[in-house]
Formats: C-alpha cells, structure tokens, sequence
C-alpha cells in the first residue's frame, strides 16, 4: 500500500478515535437529548444486540456441556473457538498437510503471522470441504 | 506490552454479564454510537459489530479489568473487532481445492498473496479521498471546524490541537461536539450518506 493510500486511511482513522473520545466524554444528558431529537432508537437496538449476544453464549455452553469430554465435534461454527484452538488447529492441518503448507504466499511461510481473522477464515474453507467434519475439542472455548 | 492480570483483577463472565445488563439508557445509546462511529466505510453493520463485542465479553474471549469502566471496554472490544474484520475485507485469503480427491491428504490450498493489488489500492485510495471531502463538506460554512478537522486528521491532540483554534476548552469542546454531531446526522447508520 502506498504511503499516500496508507495516510487517506489513517487521517480518517483518527478521526474516528476523536468521534469515540467524544461519545465516550459526553454526558448522558447530552446523548439523551440527542437521541430525542434524532429520533435515535440505537439504546434500544444495542440492547437487543446484547439479548442476541446472551442467547449464542447460553447456546454455546449448553451445547458445550452436552458433549462428552475430550471427543467433542467440531463446532458449526469455527468462530465458536478461542483463538488460539483456532491456530492450533490450522497448524496442525498445516504440518499433516506440508503440500497445502506450500501454496502459502512467501510471507507467511517466513513466519508473518496470520491475523485471527485469517485463521478463522481459512478454517472455515478447510470445514467447507468438509475435512474439519470432525475433531476433539481439547482447549478452551472462546 | 499488556499488564499481566491475575485473576481476581479480572471480572468474572457472570460479572460481566451483569455489568452490562445494569447499563443505563444513556450506556446503551453510546455504545450503539460508537458502534456506528467503527463502521466507517465497512461491510458490517453497528448491530453485528455491537453483538461480537458483548458475545467476546460474555464468553471470556475478552477480559475486563475490575478497575476499567465496562462501556470503555466494550468500545475497546469493538474498535479491535472493527480493525479487525477491516482487514480481513481487504485480504481475506481466497482459498480454493486445486486437488478434490476425496483424500483428506491430497486436498491443496491456494492462498492468494495478501498485498493489495494496484486497483484495490487506488479504489480504497479513492474511496478514502472522497469521504474526506465529504466531510469537509459538512463544514463549508464552519472554517474552524474544518481546521480543527485538518489537525485531528494531522494526528494533533489535547492543548497542540486546541492552540490550533485559540478556543477556550469550554469552546473547543462545543466545537468538537457540533463536528460530531453533524457527521452523526449526516451518516447516521454508517459513513453511506
């Protein structure tokens, strides 16, 4: 990325740090008053998301409890792991697979480490064609 | 480096959890407008991006010292998220079977090379420019503003950013306060007019 395209992003990028502080810092007044004049609904929205958030952990845990230990299937959704099971896993498909191992660009075979994102988007792939179909979960959860 | 936390700093998931269920009407409306304010020119929404925070809060993938306001930590949360799920947008693996054998062994991935092309680079390039502009372009009648926008886009903060305008703090804030406002209404589910 050029110097030119990286300071384009990086001058909006703080100007959204300032937006933050300046939600952060403003009295809860202020924002209230806001919303009422904005007609923002966003506390009601954000609670909601929170109601959503609740149900998943609930779901996850109970899905969790109801395996037997240590020969767990592998989970609908990767995400669902901590990130570090979610590398451990990659490494290991990695190291069992030193052809696929190859095919990574240059960078990363030098050791430029894979961002969670990554991880979780190559397993997600690797499950897609169905070779994480099934798999002990030894770690723990996210 | 982070400070090593033991334990008993920590909050515990069901602390956690009830933290966030005692948050007032004005806590969920400033994590919601932080949401919208980390969803600048992204491909999520402020409401997934909102519920992956509480999600990483509850499960314990992201801890909450005791001594940290929990609203701070949630918009901590969703800023390392957002950066995050950003950069996976603009590489993100494509990964595809080159050999389907049926062979666990003999499947192959290719992973393209992570480093933008030149159109990716100019389009993000492009994209990035115009939304400066249009920004500014809230503020054609605001000429302060829009020099305090320069220096917070110059990376200038506290007093450096202040002495900038000659405002009083009381004013500064005010200031800083309408600039928000103003990119608030103008984008007021993401940064798409």
């Amino acid at each position: 990325m050029s110097q030119k395209n990286k300071g384009q992003s990086s001058r909006l990028d703080r100007l959204t740090d300032m937006l933050v502080e300046d939600i952060l810092a403003s009295s809860d007044a202020d924002l209230l008053a806001e919303a009422a004049a904005d007609n923002d609904d966003g506390g009601t929205l954000a609670r909601r998301a929170f109601e959503r958030a609740s149900r998943t952990v609930a779901v996850r845990h109970i899905a969790q409890n109801e395996s037997p230990p240590g020969r767990r299937l592998a989970p609908a959704n990767v995400r669902t792991l901590d990130p570090k099971t979610a590398r451990g896993w990659l490494e290991a498909y990695l190291a069992s697979n030193p052809e696929t191992a190859g095919q990574l660009p240059r960078a990363l075979r030098r050791g430029k480490k894979l961002s969670d994102e990554d991880v979780y988007g190559m397993l997600e792939a690797l499950q897609q064609r169905g070779v994480l179909t099934e798999r002990p979960i030894e770690q723990s959860r996210r | 480096m982070q400070p090593r936390h033991s334990g008993a700093s920590l909050l515990t998931q069901v602390e956690v959890k009830r933290s966030i269920s005692v948050l007032t009407a004005a806590d969920w409306l400033r994590l919601h407008k932080v949401a919208r304010a980390l969803c600048r020119d992204a491909a999520f929404a402020a409401d997934d991006l909102l519920q992956e925070a509480f999600q990483r809060a509850l499960d314990g993938t992201r801890q909450c010292t005791r001594t940290l306001d929990i609203v701070h930590f949630l918009a901590g949360v969703m800023r390392s998220i957002a950066s995050d799920w950003r950069k996976a947008r603009k590489r993100r693996p494509e990964i595809c079977l080159v050999t389907e054998t049926g062979s666990l062994q003999d499947v192959v991935l290719q992973v393209r090379d992570s480093a933008p092309v030149a159109d990716e680079v100019l389009a993000v390039n492009e994209e990035a420019a115009r939304l400066k502009a249009a920004i500014f372009a809230l503020f054609v009648d605001d000429c302060l503003a829009q020099r305090l926008l320069e220096g917070i886009m110059d990376g200038l903060a506290g007093a450096q950013l202040r002495s900038l305008t000659g405002l009083s703090e009381t004013e500064f804030a005010s200031k800083r306060r309408l600039i928000r406002r103003r990119i608030d209404k103008a984008y007021s589910k993401d940064w798409t007019p």
